[in-house]
Formats: structure tokens, sequence, C-alpha cells
């Protein structure tokens, strides 16, 4: 049985839909800036990738506003816009309508909110609980289209919106859901959590007058990430279905890969990485000389991006350079939860156009990077077998596979 | 502030909880019940009012209103004296 994506939703700092996404990702726009939202003076990184031009009350009633954090609103929007792309699921019953979504902080804003309300002595809201929980995004799909099948949250930090796609894979083969909405939100700009990166030195703090070059993946003096925010939402169908009802298909979801390292919480390490690419490929029975593309994790680290390039070359030998790579990060950010949503979008326009986005800043390499990342520039690769990498805190490495239709 | 603008805001923040609710329908006598406010938007609509009017609704009082002048009544015994 195959899975095909019939829809598509992104919400991120580059662009609302996945039109604009991609136009700005091909022409390879940064999305990173000052710190709009709240005052950043007294953190060390004071730039971040926010969502521009994101108004909830232009989609949301003011009951939905009240009762939602930040990641539930930016995720309800992603899934609005993809419902509308795949043209609707009324072909199917509610009760065969799964949802799968990944978030690593959940409604965090109104963590941080609420916990300054009440170390102020004032009143703590009603809905905290409901607006923190990780939850709350899938459970407010549900409740907004009335899909009434499985509903599942991952929470595994860094790659939590792969494992909700690749969860939503899972959920069709073993039919308990006919169409799955699957992807990621994260809305984690925000102080305390800024704060707490920059203590684990994860986040980049050279950049704050030169925000577009400050996500830098595989560059030479890269020196941490960008926190950025978003969510993407993927409509996932078996493929006999969505013929049946004649939907336009994006692409196959063919394979998922997830592999624990085990060992550190938050180092990564190769050979989690390594087993986990290699999962995906062995679920959707592909060998690795048949890979492309890979819409790397890459988040900018120094340490992070050098282990990913030895995994991939561990996993493909003397191919490795001959690959199209690129990081979706040097432009958007790191959105957590949301981004291996987004590199999926963006792993899934690549086979679907044929053009592999840039790897924005990417003027001298790193030695120890040394395969193709797309610098700078768009290309015509016209991959048919792509691979999206997340690896996240806690040793958590998540891979999924694309293909062509064909 | 007067009984008119504490019950205007009260309509005001009831009109949000409940979707395609019309304000102008609610008046001083509107029964939660009726208007379609379950447990939860009540206890948002104390929230609210506290942080609007500057006071605080004592729990086991509130627990027996069922109507909007009920917490009107109540803000208006109640509400922070206003700035000299």
């Amino acid at each position: 049985m195959q899975v095909v994506v019939t829809g598509m939703g992104v919400v991120s700092p580059i662009g609302i839909g996945t039109d604009e996404f991609w136009a700005a990702a091909v022409k390879g726009t940064s999305g990173i800036r000052n710190i709009a939202s709240f005052d950043s003076s007294g953190l060390r990184t004071r730039i971040a990738g926010e969502v521009v031009g994101f108004d909830p009350a232009s989609f949301l009633s003011a009951k939905y506003i009240e009762q939602t954090d930040r990641f539930t609103q930016l995720a309800l929007l992603a899934t609005c816009l993809a419902l509308e792309d795949a043209g609707g699921l009324d072909a199917y019953t509610p009760q065969r309508l799964a949802v799968s979504v990944g978030s690593g902080m959940g409604g965090f804003g109104t963590f941080e909110s609420s916990a300054l309300r009440k170390f102020r002595n004032q009143p703590v809201p009603p809905f905290t609980v409901p607006r923190i929980m990780a939850n709350a995004a899938a459970a407010w799909i549900a409740i907004k289209h009335r899909l009434k099948g499985v509903n599942l949250t991952c929470s595994t930090a860094c790659s939590s919106g792969a494992n909700a796609i690749g969860v939503a894979l899972d959920l069709l083969r073993a039919g308990r859901a006919d169409a799955v909405i699957a992807g990621g939100a994260e809305a984690c700009v925000l102080p305390l959590t800024i704060n707490s990166f920059e203590i684990l030195h994860a986040l980049t703090t050279s950049s704050n007058d030169s925000p577009a070059r400050a996500s830098r993946p595989f560059a030479k003096g890269r020196d941490g990430f960008v926190m950025s925010e978003g969510a993407a939402m993927l409509i996932l169908e078996r493929e006999d279905r969505a013929k049946d009802r004649g939907a336009k298909m994006y692409a196959r979801l063919a394979g998922y890969g997830q592999a624990c390292d085990a060992a550190h919480i938050v180092m990564p390490d190769m050979n989690g990485q390594v087993a986990a690419m290699r999962g995906a490929l062995e679920d959707a029975g592909l060998k690795p000389e048949t890979v492309d593309y890979i819409n790397a994790h890459a988040t900018s680290t120094p340490l992070g991006d050098i282990v990913e390039t030895r995994a991939i070359k561990s996993l493909l030998g003397d191919r490795a350079g001959n690959i199209a790579i690129s990081a979706t990060k040097s432009m958007i950010g790191h959105s957590i939860g949301a981004s291996a949503a987004i590199g999926s979008i963006a792993t899934i326009m690549a086979l679907h156009t044929g053009t592999v986005h840039p790897t924005i800043n990417l003027d001298e390499a790193d030695p120890e990077c040394d395969l193709d990342y797309t610098p700078n520039h768009a290309q015509q690769k016209n991959p048919r077998v792509g691979l999206c990498n997340a690896f996240g805190f806690g040793g958590n490495n998540a891979s999924i596979l694309f293909t062509t239709l064909e | 502030m007067d009984t008119a603008d504490i019950e205007a805001k009260v309509i005001q923040f009831i009109a949000t909880k409940v979707e395609n609710l019309d304000a102008s329908t609610i008046n001083r006598s509107s029964k939660f019940e009726e208007l379609g406010l379950d447990s939860m938007d009540t206890i948002q609509l104390l929230f609210d009012a506290e942080d609007a009017f500057g006071m605080s609704f004592d729990s086991e009082e509130a627990k027996g209103f069922s109507c909007v002048g009920d917490i009107v009544s109540y803000i208006e015994k109640h509400q922070a004296p206003a700035a000299p």
C-alpha cells in the first residue's frame, strides 16, 4: 500500500502558504530578523525567525483565540491551507480521519506569560493548562474540522514533526485511518526559551547586527542556531483512495526511520543518525544508492553539521559528494517541532518541481563539511528520492523518505 | 465605573466566549446557561472581569452566579476605587 501527499500548508518566517514559502526558499531569502514580539535587550541572542503578517483574528473567532496558544493558532492556519490545497476530505467519514502533530514545546508562550503573572501574585488565566498542553494543537485541529479518528501528538524536541509524519504513515499502513493531517507546530520565540537555549550555548550570539547572515549551516565560523517558529501540515492518504476521489498528488511518503542514540541527552551521535536514514530506506524497500536529495537537519551548530555530514558519508559512501543536500534552516532558522514538517514540504517541492533550494550564507564551507550543500543558489537537480532528516535532543533521530510518483 | 459601563464591559466579554452570539441580545437578566456559556467560559469571564476592574471574586459567592446581573452587581460593590 502506498501513501501520497495530497495537500500542504505552511506558515513560516519566509512566507505563509506553499507558493509564497517555496518562491522565497528558491530565491534564498532569509526570514531572520531582530526579535519584534518582545523586548530582547537582556538576551545575548536578539534575533529570530518570526512569522510576520500572521493575524489569528483573520481566520479564528475570539473564543478560539482566547483558548489557544500561538503554536495552536499557527497549526490551525497550516491545517486550513493544507485542507484547502487537498480540496477537503469530505470523501471520508470523520471517524477515519486522523491527526498527528509534532511539537517540542507545546504552548510554552502561555506557560511563560502565566508563570510571570503567578510570580507577580496576579490571577492565572483559566485556560492556562488547555493552552499549554502539547496535544492542544492536534485537539483544536480535530475540533475545528470535526476529525473524530486517531488524534496523536509527538513531542520529541527537534524531531517532533518528523515523527508525527512517520507515525501518520504507520497509521495509514495499519489501516487505522483513511487520511491523516500530519505535521508540526512551534511558537517558542520567547524570552525564557531563548535564554534557556543560550545557556546551553546552542544559539548563535555573533550575528545580532546581521540577522540575515546568522543562520549558516555548514559554513566556516558558524556558532549556533537561530530560534524560529512556524507550522506545516501535510494531508496524507492511501494512494488508491486519493486516486478514487480524484485528488492531486505531490509525492509519495515512502518510508520512516527512527533510532535513539541512547547515549547523551543533547550531544548528537553519528550512528543514530545513520540508523534513522537507513531505517527510512529499508522501510521504503530502497537502497542507499537511490537517494539523490537530502533535506538536512543542519541547524548551524558547530558540532551538529559535522556529525550529520559524517552520517551522510557513512550512509552513502563515495556517492555522498554527488547528491544534492540543502538546509532549509539557513533561511528560516530552527523551528524545533515544526522544522521537519517544513523541511518535508521543501523536500516534496524539490521532488515535485525538480528544483533544490539553496543553503544560504555558505560562502566558505567548514573544511569538515565537504559535501554539495547547494550553496547560495537553487539548482535544477530533478531528484526522485529525498530524505528529510530531523535529529532532536534526547538522541532522537528520525528520517522520512519521499519519492516522486513515477 | 458606573453600572452601565460595567454591564457593557461584561456583555462584551461574554460575546467573545460563544461563537455567533449577538451582544445586543444580552441583558442583565440573561442566564449563563441560556447564552451557551459552559462552566469554563464562566471561569474565564470572572478572570476577564477581575483583570478589567481590578478586583477579585470570592469563589464561594461566585459559585452562586447564574445571570449577567449577578456579576455586574458584585463588581459594582467590589470594584477598586477610581484613581483620584
